[in-house]
């Protein structure tokens, strides 16, 4: 029985691990190889540099721009979406008429692409016409015709703007998965208490949903990490690099600039940062574990 | 007690109210980007210019979607994202059912360690193994194919697809596979007669969920293909701004046109949408 078992199990995973290993893994470890070269994806030849790629990101102006605007970004696109999904989460919780309708409208986003999502961002912003301009228009400021993505001040803030939009709806059913598991005769002896709205949601209801905020905080951050085609689209990096991140910033320097040697010594450290982020997100799924069962 | 209503007025209770506006203005907010291209798609270039996107037309113009649709460009972007995002789809639930049912029922020593790499694969930035697949596709000249994204939609879609029927076949009670093995089924009977049709709803979660990513996905055909031959629809819009520069009618209908396969998914689907969603996430 065992030694058919053992057989199974070969036949079965053979095929999983394989593709797995050899689209994922090797590549993953091949970068850090890469890292150490100057290889410009065309030549088969490359030479070692040794550690001169991890030192010219020391002196990469545009490297220390992306690591500065990567934290921006990471930190408003944890914020933004988190609080707001919360917050509707909170709101579609008590049974209100056309629960199912709203949930729908906050979650449809999430399955329009980061282009396409861009691009609908792209209009509101534009500065003649987009909705944006019109309304400060309406709002008695008939010459405004700020371009909100030609700017090296606003750019950032605007795609933040337009993913978080995307993700709202994400965290916003995290929540609501949460919220489902506080028992609801919590909340009634609360009220029979004597507990106001706001002292509910505050003391009872957000530290009862630290399970899912440590879900959404994880996910957030990882997704953010990963997030290109909307600064892709939207700005490309521009203007003046003032939205570059570290993901743009690696595909620019391997695929349009052909340094991939270099390109791969970025990814390394954006894998680092993300086996971070990971580390953490499993410690402290560890240890809500243990405090919430 | 008849009289409760006269002799102690029910207390007014503010807050469905209030929270049914408030949700209703979220909601418009919510609606208005999406709202403004559905506008702007059924509107003349010249009115767009005149600053007229944002109010409801009194004549749908639909040329715009005309331009889209008989584009043979258009036609050629479907296509091969069909080609890319449907076998791939598939093969990436295959493989998460065969890896699935051995960590489910299967467990071996290491097991757990083997599963939980396979799922971590799920966090990486894709940026991570850019450099090494453009050198191992470009060495097996396969750079400008449909192959490659394939190939790495399959393989980054395991880790998903591994965890999702993990969980599922777990669900599935032992005492079924040893009554199925004691009837002399072998293994692959087990996974395919009784594990997989007890399973259709996890397969329906991840096929929506896989569908939907590859058909978005726009970093893996941007690497891997260079011929607007072998663009897929997410490239296409990229470069039919090009050609439509201020036609924005036509870039809206495009966008709509280019989401439409993915909306209707998420609209009849939405329950497993959102059960993969959180499922992926919370059991990560």
């Amino acid at each position: 029985m065992e030694s058919q078992n053992r057989l199974w199990r070969v036949l079965l995973l053979a095929l999983p691990i394989l593709v797995f290993s050899v689209l994922v893994i090797w590549p993953l470890l091949s970068s850090f190889y890469y890292s150490f070269t100057n290889w410009n994806g065309f030549n088969r030849d490359y030479e070692f540099l040794g550690l001169r790629n991890f030192a010219k990101i020391w002196t990469d102006r545009l490297f220390f721009d992306a690591i500065v605007n990567t934290t921006i970004w990471m930190a408003a696109a944890l914020v933004l979406p988190t609080l707001t999904g919360l917050f509707l989460a909170l709101l579609l919780d008590r049974q209100v008429r056309g629960a199912r309708i709203f949930k729908t409208v906050f979650y449809l986003p999430i399955c329009l692409s980061a282009i396409v999502v861009g691009q609908i961002w792209i209009w509101i912003y534009q500065p003649d016409w987009g909705l944006l301009n019109t309304f400060v228009k309406l709002a008695g400021n008939p010459d405004f015709n700020y371009a909100w993505l030609a700017r090296p001040d606003s750019a950032l803030f605007a795609v933040i703007v337009a993913w978080s939009w995307q993700q709202t709806g994400l965290s916003m059913v995290i929540y609501l998965a949460g919220l489902t598991s506080i028992p609801s005769e919590m909340l009634e002896v609360c009220e029979i208490e004597g507990a106001t709205v706001w002292q509910r949601i505050w003391r009872v209801v957000i530290p009862l949903l630290t399970p899912s905020t440590v879900v959404v905080v994880a996910l957030s951050m990882i997704n953010s990490l990963k997030g290109f085609d909307i600064l892709y689209i939207m700005t490309g990096g521009g203007p003046f690099n003032s939205s570059d991140t570290l993901a743009m910033h690696m595909y620019n320097e391997s695929f349009k600039k052909y340094l991939m040697g270099y390109g791969s010594a970025i990814s390394v450290v954006l894998f680092l940062i993300a086996l971070t982020i990971i580390g953490v997100y499993f410690r402290q799924l560890r240890k809500v574990d243990e405090i919430y069962g | 007690m008849a009289d409760v209503a006269t002799s102690v007025p029910a207390r007014f209770n503010p807050w469905p109210a209030t929270v049914f506006v408030a949700l209703c203005i979220l909601a418009a907010l919510f609606l208005a980007p999406t709202a403004g291209v559905l506008l702007s798609s059924v509107k003349t270039t010249r009115a767009i210019a005149l600053g007229d996107l944002w109010s409801v037309p009194d004549r749908i113009y639909l040329e715009n979607y005309a331009e889209v649709l008989f584009n043979p460009a258009v036609h050629r972007y479907f296509l091969n994202t069909i080609l890319v995002t449907v076998p791939a789809t598939f093969a990436s639930i295959a493989l998460g059912v065969l890896a699935g049912h051995v960590f489910a029922k299967l467990p071996f020593r290491g097991s757990n360690i083997l599963f939980l790499i396979v799922v971590s694969g799920m966090f990486f930035p894709p940026q991570v193994i850019l450099v090494p697949l453009f050198r191992l596709f470009n060495g097996l000249g396969l750079i400008d194919t449909l192959w490659p994204i394939i190939l790495v939609h399959t393989a980054l879609g395991i880790p998903i697809c591994t965890l999702l029927m993990r969980n599922f076949f777990a669900a599935v009670p032992n005492a079924l596979r040893e009554a199925a093995l004691i009837e002399g089924a072998n293994e692959w009977q087990v996974l395919t007669r009784v594990s997989l049709p007890l399973s259709l709803p996890a397969l329906a979660v991840l096929a929506t969920l896989q569908f939907t990513w590859i058909w978005n996905d726009f970093l893996w055909p941007l690497i891997f293909t260079q011929s607007d031959e072998m663009r897929t629809i997410m490239i296409g819009i990229v470069n039919l701004r090009g050609q439509y520069t201020v036609a924005w009618g036509v870039q809206g209908a495009l966008s709509l046109v280019a989401s439409l396969p993915t909306l209707v998914i998420f609209l009849f689907f939405q329950r497993y949408f959102i059960k993969g969603m959180t499922m992926g996430a919370i059991k990560g």
